[in-house]
C-alpha cells in the first residue's frame, strides 16, 4: 500500500515540489528564527565573558527606571567609590566607567552611524586591566584633547591617527586629536554601536556628569572567589548602590543586548505561523483534490478487499513523507535565512559579533515535529474522506465533487459568525484577547461559509470578463464556479495575507493620520528643530533660548524626555521649559498653566488625574535616576496627552534629577509679522553647527513623524510578502490539478476550434477570478481587522481611522497579478496539451 | 461482386477534374509510430478522397487504421509523410495555429463520448465553435438545425442533465451549425442505445440530404455503416476495398469474407 502511494507521489513531482513548498516556506521561517537567534544568544555571551573576562566584581547604582518601550536607564553613582572599593582586601585594581550619548561626525561633518539603529556613545578608557578595550593602533588618550574611536567607526569614518575629530554630545560640539584605535574584546565595536573614547575626567565632563561613573570595575588577587569579593565589596558600598559579580554582569549586558533585539525574533515567530497557516491551507486543498481525482483508484483498491484504514493510512503516508521532505528543505532553507537575517540587520547598522551559526538540536526537532505534524494534520480530513469511498465507486463512472447547497454549513457559518461579532465588539472596549479571538473566529466562519460565497461571488467577478473577454471569460467564470469548495479553499490562504496585508495598511494609515492630526492640534509652532534620536541623546538644552533671541523667532521651546519612577513604576514625563512651552503648544489645560509650573509642581493629564483621583494640589511622588525622591503638588490638569505623556514637569526640577540633560526637539513660532523665508533661513545658520540637528517646517515635520512608521510597515509587508507567494504557489498547484482533471475537456476544447491563446486565457482568468475572490475577501476581513484594531486602541492616541483606498486598489490589482502569475504554468501546459492524447485519455 | 471497386489508384486522385468533387482527401498518407523494430504502420501509403455532399462511412477491424485516418485528415494529428487536404488546402503545410482555425471554419466534430463542455448549456456548447471564432452565428442555421436535432426544449440544460442520446444530439447540433465543409464522426453512436444511436444516423443523413453536408463517420457497426453512401475499408494501415450504396447484408458478408 505505502510502496503505491509513494510511487504515485513521485509520479507527479512537480505537485509534489509545489505542495511541499508551501510548507518549505513556514518551516524555514521557523527554523531561521531559531538558528539566527540561537547563534546572537551565543555570540553575545562569547562577547561579553570575554569583555568582562578580568572583572571579578562590579558596583553600579540600584536605581534604575524602566520606562517600557525598550527605554531604561540606570542612575550614576560618585566616583569616590572606586578609592573605596579598592581599599577593600583582596581588590587588586579598581576603575570607574563612564558612558554617555556622544555622535561622531566624519568627514562630510555628518553624524556616522545611523539614527535609528543602535545607541551611538562617548565613553572612559584606561590603561587599567579592567578595561573593556583593546587597543589595537596607537594609544590610549591621556589629555582633555585626546580621542579614541572604535574600529568599526574609525573604519567606517576612514579616519586616519593624529587627525582632528569632532564629536557632538550634551555640551555642545568639541574637536579632539584622534590618538587610538580599539576594539571591544575581540568585536570591531560593542553590536554596531559608535563609540568616542576618552579620559576618565573628560569622559565624565564630556558625555557624563562631573564626579560621577556609570559603575566600578575591581579584579581580585585570586585569594578569594568572586562571590566572596563581591560579599567583601558589598558590606562596604553606600546605600542607593548594588554589587554583582563579574559573571553576573556579563550575563545582565548580554541579556540586555538581546532583549532589545527581542521584537525581531517575536515578528519573525509571528510570521513563521502566519506562513504555516496559509500553508496548511494549501496542503488541506492539494490533498483534498487529489484524493477526489484518486476516488477510482481508491475504489478500486477497496474493491479488492482494503479497509478503510489501509486507504486511510496510505495516504497519511504520502502526507508524512511530503511533511518530512518540506521539513528538511525547510531546515536547509533556514539555515539560509539566518544568514540574511543578520545580512539584513547589518544593513540597519545592528552589527553582530563574528561567529558561525549555532543549530541547536531543539531547533531540528521543532522544525521536523512542525512541519510534518501540520502537514499529516492538514491531510486527515481529505484522507479520511477518500478512505470512506464505497467500492462500488470503481465500477460507476463517478462524477466530481457535485456543487450542492448546504443548509448545515450556511448554519454554522453563520452562528459563529455571530459570536466572532460579538466576541469582536466586546473586545472594542480595549480586550486585545478577546478581540483577537474574534477575528481568530471570524477567519474561521469565512472558511466554513466560503464555499457558499465562492459560487455567487465568482459569478459576479466573472461577469465582466465573461462580457469582455469572450468565450475564454465566459468559461474561465463557469469553471470558476464549478467547484466552489475548491475555489473557496484555494482562495482562503490569499485571505489570511491579504487581510492582514490590509489590516496592517489600514492600521498604518490611520496611526499616520492620528498622528497628523494630534499635531496639527497640539503644536501651533512654525518650525522644529529636531534630532532623530528617541530617548537617548539630542540636543544640547542651550540651543532652544539661543534660538528665542533670533530676531524672527516669537519663541522656541525645548522639550526633553524625562524618566522617573512614580509609585514604584517607570514613566516618561515631558520635561518643558514652562515660560515659552506655551507658546508653542496648545495642551488644553483644564486647570491651573503651563507658566505657572515650578520646581515643586507636576501637571498631569486629565486621563491620569481621573484615574489616580488627582486634583490640583494633589501630591505625586516621583523618584529620579540619582535616587532622589521629590514629592510634588499637581498645579495642572490638562486635556491633550498624546504628545505629553501623563506627567510634565519643569526643566529646572528635572535638572536635579541626575538624568542626562538633552532636548529631542526645539519648537518654534515665529514672532508676529516674520516672513516665514527669513526665519527659516536665521535658523538654518543658527542650528548650522549641530551635525544631528534636524530643521523642518511645521508641515515637513508632521508628515516625517507620520511617515515613522512606514519603516515598520515595510518590514511587515516584506514578511508578509512571503505569505502572498505561498498563496500564490496554492493557486498554481489547484490549477495544476485542476488542469490535469479537465484533460479531455480541453483536449474537446482545442478540437472544436479553441486556440492555445485562447485556451491560456481560459485558465489564467479562471486563476485570476479565484485570486480577486480571496483578495476581495481579504480586503473586507482586513478593513474590519484594522478597524477593530484602531478601535481598541483608541484611548492610545489613536484618534484617526482612515482607510488608505490607493493601497486597497492596489492589493486588488495585485491580486489580479498574482493571479496571472500563478496561472502562468498550469496555462501552458493547459494550451500545450496534445489534443488526440487528451480527447483519447480515459 | 460488381459494386465492389478495386482500391482507389493514386493518380486518379491527384490533380484532375476530380479534385473538386472531394471535400477532404489524402495522397500516400503515411503514419509511423514506434520506431525501430518496433515501428507499426498506422496508415501505410493511403490515398483516398471523400466526395462532397455525401456521407462516407470508413470501416475496418481494431487496429485498421481508420481513427488514425480520420485523426490526420481532420487536422488533429500529423502525417509522417504524404499529404492531407481539406478542399485545396494542404494540411501538412499549415501551422499549430492556422491548423486550430481551420477546425474552427471548415471542420465539425463530433466525438464518441465527452463531447461536450459541462459548464455549459446545450446551446452555449452548439454555438461554442462559432464563438471562439468571435463570429455571430447564423440564427436561421441554428433554428433549423435545432429543430432538425429536436432540441427545441433542453437548449438550457447542462450536459449532466442530458440523456446520453440527448448529449449526442447536442454534439451534431455544435458540428452542424457552423455549416462546416466536413464533419468528421467518430464512433458517434458507439455508446449509445440503438434507439438512440438510430435518432442520431437519421439526423447526420438528414444533413446530407437536406443541406448538402459532406460528413465523415468512422464506424464498426454495419447497421451504422449501411447509412453511408460510400464505405471505404480498412486493413492494416491500407484502404482495402470500397463499397457504394451499401446495405447491412452485404456489408456482413464482406467483413466476413475480410476477416476471412
Amino acid at each position: 500500500m505505502f510502496k503505491l502511494s509513494i510511487a504515485t507521489m513521485f509520479g507527479h513531482k512537480r505537485r509534489l515540489l509545489s505542495t511541499v513548498m508551501s510548507i518549505v516556506l513556514g518551516v524555514a521561517f521557523l527554523t531561521g528564527t531559531y538558528v539566527f537567534s540561537d547563534s546572537l544568544r551565543q555570540r553575545f555571551d562569547d562577547l561579553f565573558s570575554s569583555v568582562y573576562t578580568n572583572t571579578d566584581v562590579v558596583v553600579r547604582s540600584s536605581q534604575q527606571i524602566d520606562a517600557g518601550q525598550g527605554v531604561s536607564q540606570r542612575g550614576r553613582i560618585s566616583d569616590d567609590l572606586i578609592a573605596q572599593v579598592a581599599a577593600v582586601p583582596g581588590v587588586t585594581a579598581a576603575a570607574g566607567s563612564v558612558s554617555g550619548y556622544a555622535r561622531i561626525l566624519g568627514h562630510d561633518g555628518q553624524p556616522l552611524g545611523v539614527d535609528r539603529g543602535m545607541p551611538n556613545f562617548g565613553m572612559d578608557i584606561s590603561d587599567s586591566p579592567l578595561s573593556v578595550w583593546s587597543v589595537r593602533q596607537g594609544r590610549i588618550p591621556t589629555t582633555s584633547t585626546e580621542m579614541a574611536l572604535d574600529a568599526g567607526s574609525y573604519d567606517l569614518g576612514k579616519f586616519t591617527l593624529g587627525q582632528q575629530v569632532t564629536v557632538l554630545s550634551q555640551q555642545g560640539s568639541r574637536t579632539f586629536t584622534l590618538v587610538g584605535v580599539v576594539g571591544f574584546g575581540t568585536a570591531d565595536s560593542p553590536a554596531g554601536s559608535r563609540v568616542a573614547l576618552f579620559d576618565q575626567t573628560t569622559a565624565q565632563d564630556f558625555v557624563g556628569q562631573a564626579g560621577m561613573v556609570d559603575s566600578v570595575q575591581a579584579r581580585g588577587d585570586g585569594t578569594v572567589s568572586q562571590s566572596e569579593l563581591a560579599a567583601r565589596v558589598a558590606a562596604v558600598m553606600p546605600k542607593g548602590t548594588e554589587t554583582l559579580t563579574g559573571k553576573a554582569m556579563a550575563a545582565d549586558t548580554s541579556n540586555e543586548v538581546k532583549t532589545s533585539l527581542g521584537f525581531f525574533n517575536t515578528l519573525l515567530m509571528v510570521f513563521a505561523a502566519v506562513a504555516l497557516f496559509v500553508g496548511s491551507f494549501i496542503i488541506y486543498n492539494t490533498f483534498s483534490i487529489v484524493v477526489a481525482q484518486r476516488r477510482k483508484e481508491n475504489a478500486l483498491l477497496r474493491a479488492l478487499g482494503a479497509s478503510e484504514r489501509q486507504v486511510e493510512s496510505s495516504l497519511l503516508g504520502e502526507a508524512v513523507v511530503m511533511g518530512l521532505l518540506g521539513s528538511v528543505l525547510g531546515l536547509g532553507a533556514g539555515l539560509g535565512m539566518a544568514v540574511v537575517l543578520r545580512a539584513m540587520l547589518s544593513a540597519v547598522g545592528i552589527s553582530l559579533p563574528a561567529g558561525g551559526l549555532v543549530v541547536l538540536s531543539r531547533t531540528v526537532i521543532a522544525a521536523l515535529a512542525v512541519g510534518t505534524l501540520i502537514t499529516v494534520g492538514s491531510a486527515v480530513l481529505p484522507a479520511r474522506r477518500g478512505a470512506k469511498v464505497p467500492p462500488i465507486a470503481a465500477l460507476r463512472d463517478v462524477s466530481v465533487e457535485q456543487p450542492s447547497f448546504s443548509a448545515r454549513r450556511l448554519a454554522s457559518g453563520l452562528a459563529l459568525l455571530a459570536v466572532s461579532v460579538l466576541l469582536v465588539a466586546i473586545g472594542l472596549t480595549g480586550q486585545m484577547l478577546i478581540l483577537g479571538g474574534g477575528v481568530a473566529l471570524g477567519f474561521v466562519s469565512l472558511f466554513v461559509l466560503g464555499p457558499l460565497l465562492a459560487r455567487p461571488v465568482a459569478r459576479l467577478l466573472g461577469a465582466p470578463l465573461a462580457r469582455f473577454r469572450g468565450t475564454s471569460g465566459e468559461l474561465a467564470q463557469e469553471n470558476a464556479m464549478r467547484n466552489p469548495k475548491r475555489t473557496a479553499r484555494t482562495a482562503a490562504a490569499l485571505v489570511v495575507s491579504v487581510a492582514l496585508v490590509v489590516a496592517i495598511t489600514v492600521f498604518a494609515s490611520s496611526t499616520k493620520a492620528s498622528i497628523r492630526a494630534i499635531f496639527a492640534k497640539q503644536f501651533t509652532g512654525d518650525f522644529v528643530v529636531s534630532t532623530q534620536t528617541f530617548g537617548f541623546g539630542g540636543l544640547p538644552t542651550s540651543l532652544a533660548p539661543q534660538l528665542s533671541k533670533l530676531p524672527g523667532v516669537g519663541a522656541a521651546t525645548g522639550i526633553q524626555l524625562g524618566l522617573g519612577n512614580v509609585d514604584g513604576s517607570g514613566t516618561f514625563m515631558a520635561v518643558i521649559d514652562p515660560a515659552t512651552a506655551a507658546k508653542v503648544f496648545d495642551l488644553d489645560v483644564l486647570a491651573g498653566s503651563i507658566e505657572a509650573l515650578d520646581t515643586t509642581g507636576v501637571m498631569v493629564s486629565k486621563k491620569r488625574a481621573d484615574a489616580d483621583h488627582l486634583v490640583v494640589g494633589s501630591p505625586v511622588t516621583i523618584t529620579f535616576l540619582d535616587g532622589s525622591s521629590h514629592t510634588l503638588s499637581v498645579e495642572g490638569i490638562y486635556g491633550k496627552d498624546e504628545l505629553a505623556g501623563p506627567y510634565t514637569i519643569a526643566k529646572e526640577l528635572y535638572a536635579q534629577s541626575g538624568g542626562d540633560q538633552y532636548d529631542f526637539s526645539v519648537y518654534i513660532t515665529m514672532a508676529a509679522g516674520a516672513s516665514a523665508a527669513q526665519v527659516e533661513q536665521e535658523l538654518r545658520t543658527a542650528v548650522a553647527p549641530y551635525a544631528t540637528a534636524k530643521l523642518q517646517s511645521r508641515t515637513g515635520y508632521i508628515e516625517s513623524q507620520a511617515k515613522q512608521i512606514d519603516m515598520f510597515v515595510n518590514l511587515v509587508y516584506a514578511l508578509l510578502a512571503l505569505a502572498v507567494i505561498i498563496a500564490i504557489l496554492g493557486i498554481a498547484n489547484t490549477l495544476s490539478l485542476s488542469v490535469h482533471e479537465r484533460t479531455r475537456e480541453l483536449g474537446l476544447l482545442r478540437a472544436v476550434g479553441a486556440s492555445r491563446r485562447q485556451i491560456r486565457s481560459m485558465v489564467r482568468w479562471e486563476s485570476v477570478i479565484t485570486a480577486l475572490l480571496g483578495a476581495a475577501q481579504g480586503v473586507l476581513v482586513g478593513i474590519l481587522l484594522g478597524w477593530a484594531v484602531v478601535v481598541a486602541l483608541r484611548d492610545q492616541g489613536l484618534t484617526e481611522f482612515s482607510l488608505p483606498v490607493t493601497t486597497l486598489v492596489m492589493s486588488l490589482i495585485l491580486a489580479v497579478v498574482c493571479g496571472v502569475i500563478a496561472a502562468a504554468g498550469p496555462a501552458r501546459r493547459a494550451s500545450r496539451l496534445d489534443i488526440l492524447t487528451a480527447i483519447s485519455s480515459e | 461482386m460488381s459494386s465492389v471497386h478495386a482500391p482507389v489508384s493514386p493518380t486518379s486522385l491527384v490533380g484532375g477534374p476530380d479534385e473538386t468533387t472531394f471535400a477532404a482527401r489524402t495522397v500516400e498518407a503515411v503514419k509511423l509510430y514506434g520506431s525501430g523494430s518496433n515501428v507499426v504502420h498506422a496508415l501505410d501509403h493511403v490515398t483516398v478522397g471523400f466526395e462532397r455532399g455525401r456521407l462516407t462511412a470508413i470501416m475496418g477491424p481494431s487496429g485498421s487504421g481508420k481513427s488514425t485516418l480520420m485523426h490526420c485528415v481532420a487536422g488533429l494529428d500529423a502525417l509522417t509523410s504524404g499529404h492531407a487536404f481539406i478542399g485545396d488546402t494542404d494540411l501538412t503545410t499549415l501551422s499549430e495555429a492556422e491548423l486550430t482555425r481551420l477546425r474552427r471554419d471548415h471542420i465539425g466534430f463530433v466525438f464518441q463520448s465527452f463531447n461536450l463542455v459541462p459548464t455549459l448549456t446545450a446551446l452555449e456548447n452548439i454555438l461554442l465553435p462559432a464563438r471562439l471564432a468571435k463570429r455571430r452565428p447564423d440564427q436561421q442555421v441554428v433554428d433549423a438545425v435545432v429543430d432538425t436535432v429536436g432540441l427545441r426544449s433542453r437548449l438550457t440544460h447542462r450536459p449532466s442533465e442530458l440523456s446520453g442520446g440527448q448529449q449526442q444530439r447536442v454534439a451534431v447540433a455544435r458540428a452542424l451549425v457552423g455549416r462546416p465543409d466536413i464533419v468528421f464522426a467518430d464512433e458517434p453512436t458507439g455508446n449509445l442505445d440503438s434507439r438512440a444511436g438510430a435518432e442520431i444516423l437519421t439526423f447526420m443523413r438528414t444533413a446530407v440530404r437536406d443541406f448538402g453536408q459532406t460528413i465523415v463517420m468512422v464506424t464498426h457497426d454495419p447497421v451504422a455503416a449501411a447509412t453511408a453512401d460510400t464505405i471505404v475499408f480498412l486493413s492494416d494501415g491500407r484502404i482495402v476495398d470500397r463499397m457504394d450504396q451499401p446495405t447491412i447484408g452485404r456489408i456482413l458478408e464482406h467483413l466476413r469474407s475480410l476477416g476471412g
